[in-house]
């Protein structure tokens, strides 16, 4: 085992993956001779060469456009956003070039791609540097979406990702960068974590929490606290986003019968709503409470601190909801 | 003669005449492949009329033979041709059947898309046709992808010939793609087939410059602008961009300058006959590219009228055969329509 920051799980496992397979490369902006603006591929350059770690034009839709491209000819393109807000630049190439190719090649052409950046708030980044955009993938067929807590999922996740056949886009959030700390399996093991697999983060028994990225630390936060008062939260990490792990989340909510959904999105339309639905197709007769959802209000990330404060969510807000949950 | 929209060429021309090393089987069968085009156009339009072609348009070329067929013919097997919805014959020249790319257009079971998509959303990366999307432009850049990765095989010296229109000039994706090519001198040629019209728009509204072929001096890549209804001039400059390419000098902006005769599609025709002057479809009529190049092989003396057709008869039986096969060929079964939208044959998804 290694003791890893989060941003060192993600750069292992884009290394070791390099190592093991010729095919897969990297392409972003200033990724290969400064080693990217978060130092994720320090040392890629020197070490693949400028074939296999492309510094590239600031050009979002080339980007990704020349990881789906060298995909379709059989090649593994990571894409490297440099936040990942500027994916919307290259929105076309995921939804519409990357998403539909396998569809439209008759199942033929599968395109093997990574598209991953830094993600999400909580560090003054203001408005498009802190965004948290995977509803928008999430909605996209075709596409896998992926965002994971701990360095050990980033680090299994990512491998996973990489020898995926299929368009995945990968969140990484800022936030945990270096503040996560934890071990990783080493390299001989050849530890992957696979797609589509939630995990619990922590077993209770009165509320399940379902969440994922940065939030899963501030749930794990929550309960902490809760415990003291004798309310005991069930913490699902979800690591993927797209496929959703339904399964892991129906058999929680059979057991707790309410259910709080927290994640760093706007409220609207964001990843929350589905879960809910689902549940409520799935296991109404289960619930004992009506679902609640705690989320960003519906606004943009602001720069000041009290009006970024204001519109995230926070440890408070879960600890609150979760108190008036417990009490209905 | 002097509009924008009449005019012929004023670019940079290729000066080695490359068709004259042809042999007289090679410029019979660039005849044939010109009358290929027309026919297919043709016989699509006709089955659109009759009602045997139910469902989804028919985006013609006529006129714009020349350019499917110069652009192609001097291409090595090994090299890749990403085409648009202008260049339905060029899926043949480049190895699919006349059956699979009626299939395609019929929405069948097996076509390459099995019913998916329509039209030109097809490809076949072991043909080497990559597969485009509606949205134009979009593929050059996803070309720089293409063949960035032969760079990884070592195989600097495929080319990919990405077809696009003058509209599509205007596309973000556009300039991001050659310009990435440029930087990383890729071999990388873009023939804009300039036929004056992005559906109703005139292309004085789509592009500032004088010529389309102006904005390859924004990367410092050559740009020609070429007369795009002689199939042998598209052909020679072809050979010159392949040549530029090949030897790593990055890639190449070819105008093609040409005319869409039809509207935008089969549904277009009498608003097209609105928004572009009368004037202007006659005379391009008389450009015609086929009546061209055949006046040009008898008078090099080496054909007969006899051995000239039009149209070839040959020709206009296979296109039949494939249309009866693609209407005889089955409907996809409804549930397939959730087929092929993840592939999870490498195991790391559960």
């Amino acid at each position: 085992m290694r003791e890893v920051t989060f941003l060192e799980a993600i750069r292992l496992a884009m290394w070791e993956e390099m190592e093991r397979d010729p095919n897969v490369f990297v392409i972003g902006e200033d990724i290969g001779r400064m080693g990217g603006a978060f130092g994720v591929t320090s040392g890629f350059f020197e070490h693949f060469g400028e074939d296999r770690v492309i510094d590239s034009p600031i050009s979002e839709t080339a980007i990704i456009a020349v990881a789906v491209g060298a995909a379709a000819a059989g090649k593994r393109g990571i894409a490297e956003m440099q936040f990942i807000d500027f994916i919307s630049y290259g929105f076309d190439q995921v939804v519409n070039v990357a998403g539909t190719w396998l569809y439209r090649s008759g199942g033929k052409t599968p395109i093997p791609i990574v598209v991953r950046g830094p993600s999400g708030g909580y560090v003054g980044g203001s408005l498009y540097h802190s965004q948290q955009f995977e509803a928008w993938f999430f909605h996209t067929p075709g596409v896998k979406v992926v965002q994971p807590a701990f360095p050990d999922d980033a680090y299994g996740l990512m491998k996973a990702a990489i020898r995926d056949n299929n368009p995945v886009v990968f969140y990484e959030h800022k936030y945990l960068y270096r503040r996560i700390k934890g071990a990783i399996p080493d390299a001989s093991e050849d530890y992957i974590v696979r797609l589509g697999e939630a995990r619990i983060r922590r077993y209770g028994s009165d509320i399940t929490v379902v969440t994922y990225g940065a939030m899963v630390h501030f749930a794990l936060e929550a309960a902490q606290r809760l415990e003291k008062e004798g309310i005991s939260l069930e913490v699902i990490d979800l690591r993927t986003i797209k496929p959703l792990d339904m399964e892991t989340i129906l058999e929680s909510v059979c057991k707790t019968s309410k259910v709080l959904i927290v994640y760093e999105a706007p409220k609207t339309g964001g990843v929350g709503a589905e879960i809910s639905a689902r549940i409520t197709e799935q296991a109404f007769e289960w619930l004992d409470a009506p679902i609640v959802r705690v989320a960003a209000k519906d606004a943009f990330v602001p720069f000041a601190e009290p009006l970024e404060k204001f519109v995230l969510p926070s440890v408070d807000d879960i600890v609150f909801a979760a108190r008036e949950l417990a009490a209905y | 003669m002097g509009s924008t929209r009449t005019r012929r060429k004023n670019g940079q021309q290729t000066a080695i005449a490359y068709h004259e090393r042809l042999e007289k089987s090679d410029l019979l069968e660039i005849y044939r492949r010109l009358w290929f085009a027309r026919i297919f156009d043709e016989a699509l339009y006709d089955a659109k009329k009759k009602g045997r072609l139910r469902r989804g348009n028919v985006y013609g070329s006529r006129g714009q033979e020349a350019i499917q067929v110069g652009t192609t013919y001097p291409l090595r097997p090994d090299d890749f041709v990403s085409p648009i919805h202008r260049d339905m014959p060029v899926f043949v020249f480049r190895g699919m059947t006349p059956e699979q790319v009626m299939c395609q257009i019929w929405g069948k079971a097996n076509a390459p898309t099995r019913g998916k998509d329509s039209w030109s959303h097809m490809g076949d990366m072991s043909l080497g046709i990559v597969h485009s999307t509606s949205m134009l432009g979009s593929t050059i850049a996803v070309a720089c992808g293409v063949l960035w990765a032969q760079r990884l095989d070592g195989r600097r010296d495929r080319v990919l010939v990405a077809y696009t229109g003058e509209g599509a000039t205007a596309t973000g994706p556009f300039h991001e793609g050659l310009n990435f090519a440029a930087v990383h001198k890729l071999p990388l040629i873009v023939v804009v087939e300039n036929n004056q019209y992005a559906y109703s728009t005139p292309v004085e509204l789509e592009v500032p410059t004088e010529t389309v072929a102006d904005r390859a001096k924004g990367y410092g890549i050559p740009g020609y602008c070429i007369d795009g209804n002689d199939v042998l001039e598209v052909y020679n400059t072809t050979c010159a961009a392949l040549e530029h390419a090949r030897a790593g000098n990055g890639p190449v902006l070819i105008e093609c300058v040409t005319y869409r005769l039809q509207g935008h599609a089969d549904h277009d025709e009498t608003r097209a006959r609105q928004y572009r002057p009368v004037e202007e479809i006659e005379l391009w009529e008389k450009r015609d590219p086929l009546p061209r190049y055949r006046q040009y092989l008898l008078k090099t003396g080496l054909f007969s009228e006899a051995e000239l057709p039009e149209p070839p008869p040959d020709i206009v039986e296979q296109i039949q055969k494939a249309i009866e096969y693609a209407i005889s060929s089955p409907d996809p079964e409804p549930h397939t329509a959730l087929e092929d939208i993840y592939d999870e044959s490498a195991g790391v998804s559960r």
